[in-house]
């Protein structure tokens, strides 16, 4: 376990910014009360780590507590965000789904009839779309919400908005990348390294 | 030490030429010898003094400046890309401030590139609007055009009409005879 690189940390930001807005400094600036008993005592701050290829968000005294475990033996701590590929690339898991959605800045609200396709790993067509934000752009990274605000999940947008109201009820309107179906269906995955 | 260690064999060879010139004439010199070592020390002495001179490293004698030495290229080869001080392997990001630093940079980068599609996104609108109301344009005026057309037509029957009703019939046979005529004709090919 370690902290990330500039290059790690810069290929992090850039595929977190496609989700989130400037609210994406709050990442770095959220703080936890302190477990250490004391009023003064300072509070915890999140920080970023990777272990074996995984990126972790994770408070900083439990990454702290962590070092005292071996690599080997550490599986997963905090809140896993995603791997990098071998080629450096970085890939979002659905765990970071917690992070990212209450700092969304493009959202897509899908109706009731449209929760269970895409659960169940369906791309997001228009006859099921509650409703969307104004002007997102063509291949924008959204996240997906049921119509009362929970997230489901997050994709990149087909079609910008003003071309996606004249597309017919059938055709996609958002490519899913990860649902919280996710997390029955790739269970046994998901977690091991 | 080092004066002590030379005393040592200046005496060692003050023995040895006693010992080896047992007899014969060595008395004179012998009588000398003793009032020889005298000077000696005074010798060593300025011999001492020049190496402990001479032992003092260069970098302590003198700084490179006061060489006045011409500068060396500074230019770093290729092959070279580090300074053989600099820290080995990855340089981790772990304060806020490096990390505000990217981030600030990569939110101007996506903001940029966000702005930049909305404005191409409204620039294609705004075409393809364009092109819409003219293609809306030329379909409405094909229409007219076929509708002048109609109605001029149909006119040209009505007055054709009126001019001659009572042959109306045989002509129009006539007319659909010489129709088929040359359609046939036309179809007719041989191979050969």
């Amino acid at each position: 376990m370690r902290p990330l690189t500039d290059t790690e940390t810069k290929t992090l930001f850039t595929k977190l910014a496609n989700y989130t807005g400037r609210s994406l400094n709050n990442l770095l600036t959220d703080t936890a009360p302190s477990t250490t008993s004391g009023a003064n005592s300072t509070p915890d701050r999140y920080v970023f780590r990777i272990q074996k290829d995984r990126v972790y968000y994770v408070r900083e005294s439990l990454a702290n507590l962590a070092t005292s475990i071996a690599r080997d033996n550490l599986l997963s701590l905090g809140t896993c965000l995603g791997k990098f590929t071998k080629t450096g690339k970085f890939r979002l898991h659905i765990t970071a789904l917690d992070v990212l959605a209450p700092h969304a800045r493009y959202k897509v609200w899908v109706k009731a009839n449209g929760e269970m396709p895409f659960l169940y790993g369906g791309h997001v067509v228009k006859a099921h779309v509650g409703r969307w934000s104004e002007d997102v752009p063509e291949h924008q990274g959204v996240v997906v919400m049921s119509m009362n605000d929970t997230p489901l999940g997050f994709g990149v947008t087909a079609r910008s908005t003003a071309e996606a109201r004249r597309l017919d009820p059938t055709g996609i309107v958002t490519f899913r990348q990860a649902d919280v179906g996710e997390y029955l269906r790739e269970e046994d995955t998901l977690f091991t390294t | 030490m080092p004066p002590k260690a030379r005393t040592g064999p200046s005496k060692g060879g003050d023995k040895r030429s006693s010992s080896s010139k047992p007899s014969t004439s060595a008395s004179s010199s012998k009588s000398k010898k003793p009032s020889g070592p005298r000077p000696k020390p005074v010798q060593q002495k300025t011999k001492s003094k020049t190496p402990t001179l001479k032992k003092k490293p260069p970098h302590l004698r003198y700084t490179e400046k006061d060489l006045k030495l011409p500068s060396l290229n500074g230019i770093r080869p290729a092959g070279v890309q580090k300074p053989p001080n600099a820290k080995k392997g990855k340089t981790f990001v772990d304060d806020k401030e490096q990390m505000n630093a990217i981030l600030a940079i990569v939110m101007a980068e996506k903001e940029g590139n966000i702005e930049s599609k909305m404005m191409r996104s409204r620039q294609l609108e705004e075409v393809r609007e364009a092109r819409r109301i003219e293609a809306e344009k030329r379909v409405e005026s094909k229409k007219a055009g076929l509708e002048e057309r109609k109605k001029g037509i149909k006119e040209d029957g009505r007055k054709k009409g009126k001019g001659s009703r009572d042959d109306s019939g045989p002509a129009g046979a006539e007319v659909t005879q010489e129709k088929v005529g040359p359609r046939k004709l036309r179809k007719r090919v041989s191979f050969g």
